[in-house]
């Protein structure tokens, strides 16, 4: 093809010498070339757009169900789909999973954007943000049968927003031990109805002693608010108050971070920058499941995943408290988990009855047994009973033993709680790198998590 | 034939175009345009689009939920108050200030011996360029600490010598330190961009100067300096920029917390955390822009400077 001195770009036709057939085809040129760069056009976008289709090729009603966990609970979650799937040919559900420290940056990101997933799972830290913002969907409006639920898990999912949540399990915060550890050492797992916080230490302590080096007693507290909460509760605070306040002062948390410096002193606990590094291993990889620790600090429902990571059988404790009386521990129920649905979501029926499945369908509680903590449905936990495996039995038992034992139920996180995990951690590692005083830590952190949740 | 006969007479032509070559002209610009459009339609939504947003987003108070809220000036009023903001500076600086430097050092020294006439030099630049390509993924940052950890390779060979190393990617002290290293490892592209200025020196220089008497030294510092400044220049804004901006280490090093204490919160870290973990783009937004505006002065700075010591062969 010629090269044109004035840059046109030409078509086939244009070659030709006469002036008549010119203009046809430079229209025709026009023409295709709309064609070409509309189709491109077509084409980028789409791509941007992916993921606004609801419905697939064959009329069925696709939702997306995204949760947090491992490799056992996708594995758990994805049969249970399929089952609820046989019983709905014309609803489809499309998983979306990943690590808890992901989960919640996606989240945000996908409700910003107008693409929020269908079925989100929730957690008690973020439901209040969501709910007041209007990015979840009022449960109570649609069928879903809440009448066999525990009341306790029922009411943690409901706010001024209505039912934005319903409990996906019941937990409670637990120490888990590994006898395997505690036999290595010489030492003889702890009486958990009379130990007080010495006893913790010194038990710890002896075992780390008798281990071999880099192994220690027990994990260090101070990454999570859950052993917090616990303190506070047992020197009658709380981390927040009813009315949406943080329930604490700075000399409160003072003795929390004292408590925990003299532990890594005393070697019960590892030291700084072994806890720093000990924060970022994933559950698989934490010191408990690979024989690190002899105890640690984990919520009553990760148990069997531990002991899977494990390979071997762990212990449930109670927290040790004050006084060395199993009712003072000031241990509570948790909703693991929530289930809540995007208040966008184009579906809202079909998501309200696969929340419904998930809640009260026996199938689902055979399948999803003990993952998500203790089913709060009492008529599925009662026919799944037989079913649970060896681990699952475990839970269920403890969460059943300490049933008497209970403190009041903790006022639920006000919005902006997301970021108080976060704090904590931040200054858990000032204070036992020495950057920090327990009371200057304490000073602080209390002015962030203020300002955090805005109170 | 006819084409070349064509483009022959029209070159020669001389005159204005006439109207209907004009039109013709018109309408041919029109067809690239409408060529150019998948590509204007990125331009536009995928980066001027954003830019524009999150200059708006940085004057609103937006927690990603709800609608924006119109703030005037807050958000940018509140980073002067934000002590964790200082640190971010404070831990940006220093990377870039002592990254920077201690990279293109490295990198010029290596392009230096490799200039030599090293028999098997392709080799040598692909192994040596090889951690640039890697540097900034992620499987290398989960690597490198493994390496630096308590338990990881160098507190190992320091325990063969009786040293009982630090956990240095976990200790506040020595964490950002360690992501510098990273930083500096991946010297590879400036050195592939040195090495290529270098080949550019006329050896004549060096062959008068050899003549002359001048040492080594003598002709590093009166001939290699010199003829190699635009191409130092050049590394320099480049790696500033870049440096400036750096992310993905610190994020997967620091497990996403910029942690310990803080020790590794970049700017861009805790831009993000803002952003994404507390639901205050608006306050995000306005911390990229006044990102833009430290490179900016940076970039600046680096060409009026660049008068003083930049030497262009021409």
């Amino acid at each position: 093809m010629p090269v044109n001195p004035k840059g046109e770009a030409v078509a086939p036709a244009a070659t030709s010498k006469t002036h008549a057939s010119a203009p046809k085809a430079k229209r025709r040129l026009r023409a295709s070339a709309l064609v070409a760069a509309t189709a491109a056009a077509v084409l980028a976008l789409t791509a941007c757009g992916g993921g606004a289709e609801q419905k697939s090729a064959d009329g069925k009603v696709e939702l997306r169900f995204s949760w947090w966990g491992g490799d056992k609970r996708a594995q758990l979650t994805q049969e249970a789909i399929a089952a609820f799937e046989a019983e709905n040919p014309n609803i489809k559900i499309k998983p979306e999973y990943g690590d808890w420290s992901g989960y919640w940056d996606k989240l945000a990101t996908q409700v910003a954007a107008n693409d929020a997933p269908d079925i989100i799972q929730m957690d008690e830290k973020y439901i209040t943000e969501y709910s007041t913002r209007g990015a979840l969907l009022d449960l109570s409006k649609y069928d879903i049968d809440t009448s066999k639920l525990d009341e306790a898990a029922l009411n943690a999912g409901k706010g001024e927003d209505g039912l934005t949540g319903i409990a996906a399990g019941i937990n409670a915060a637990t120490i888990l031990a590994n006898p395997a550890v505690f036999q290595a050492a010489g030492v003889p797992l702890p009486d958990d109805k009379t130990w007080t916080w010495e006893d913790f230490e010194r038990i710890a302590a002896e075992v780390t002693a008798k281990s071999p080096k880099g192994t220690y007693g027990a994990a260090a507290y101070g990454t999570d608010e859950a052993s917090l909460g616990v303190w506070l509760r047992q020197n009658g605070k709380s981390l927040y108050t009813k009315d949406g306040k943080l329930g604490f002062e700075p000399a409160d948390i003072k003795g929390y971070w004292e408590f925990l410096k003299q532990m890594s002193d005393n070697k019960a606990v590892p030291t700084a920058s072994e806890i720093v590094e000990a924060e970022a291993a994933p559950l698989d990889q934490s010191g408990l499941a690979t024989g690190k620790n002899g105890m640690a600090f984990w919520w009553s429902n990760q148990l069997p995943a531990l002991e899977k990571a494990a390979g071997g059988e762990l212990q449930i404790l109670r927290f040790p408290s004050k006084t060395g009386k199993a009712e003072d521990a000031g241990l509570w129920y948790k909703a693991s988990q929530f289930w809540s649905a995007s208040s966008r979501t184009k579906h809202p029926e079909e998501t309200a009855k696969f929340i419904d499945f998930l809640t009260n369908n026996v199938k689902a509680g055979e399948i999803l047994l003990a993952d998500r903590g203790v089913y709060p449905n009492s008529d599925v936990r009662e026919a799944i009973a037989p079913k649970l495996a060896k681990a699952d039995v475990k839970v269920v038992d403890f969460i059943g033993a300490i049933k008497e034992e209970l403190g009041e139920a903790p006022a639920a996180p006000p919005k902006g709680a997301g970021a108080i995990q976060e704090i904590i951690k931040r200054y858990t590692s000032e204070v036992m790198f020495n950057r920090l005083s327990a009371e200057e830590a304490g000073k602080k952190a209390v002015d962030e998590m203020k300002s955090a949740i805005g109170a | 034939m006819s084409a070349i006969g064509e483009l022959s007479t029209m070159t020669r032509r001389k005159g204005p175009l006439s109207k209907e070559e004009k039109k013709a002209n018109g309408r041919d610009n029109k067809a690239a345009y409408v060529f150019l459009l998948p590509w204007l339609i990125g331009l536009v939504a995928i980066t001027v689009g954003p830019m524009l947003m999150s200059l708006y987003l940085s004057f609103t108070d937006y927690n990603l939920l709800q609608p924006p809220e119109w703030v005037g000036l807050d958000n940018f009023v509140r980073m002067f108050g934000d002590a964790r903001l200082h640190n971010s500076l404070r831990v940006t600086f220093t990377y870039v200030l002592v990254g920077v430097p201690l990279q293109l050092g490295v990198a010029l020294l290596i392009a230096l011996v490799l200039d030599k006439g090293l028999r098997g030099l392709p080799f040598y630049r692909s192994i040596f360029y090889l951690p640039s390509l890697l540097g900034g993924s992620v499987a290398v940052a989960i690597l490198w600490k493994q390496i630096f950890g308590t338990t990881g390779l160098v507190n190992q060979v320091l325990a063969m010598v009786g040293i009982e190393g630090p956990g240095w990617i976990s200790d506040p002290n020595t964490a950002l330190g360690s992501i510098i290293l990273l930083h500096v490892w991946t010297f590879g592209s400036p050195m592939i961009i040195f090495l290529a200025g270098l080949r550019q020196i006329p050896v004549m220089y060096y062959e008068a100067a050899k003549v002359d008497g001048a040492t080594t030294l003598q002709q590093f510092w009166r001939i290699t300096l010199p003829m190699l400044s635009p191409i130092i220049f050049f590394n320099l804004v480049l790696q500033i920029i870049g440096s400036f901006q750096s992310f993905t280490q610190a994020f997967i090093v620091s497990g996403g917390n910029g942690g310990p204490s803080d020790s590794t919160m970049f700017f861009t870290l805790y831009l993000y955390q803002k952003g994404f973990g507390q639901f205050d783009m608006g306050y995000a937004s306005a911390m990229a822009w006044f990102l833009l505006v430290i490179i900016g002065v940076f970039t600046a700075i680096n060409f009026i400077a660049s008068k003083y010591w930049v030497f262009y062969d021409d």
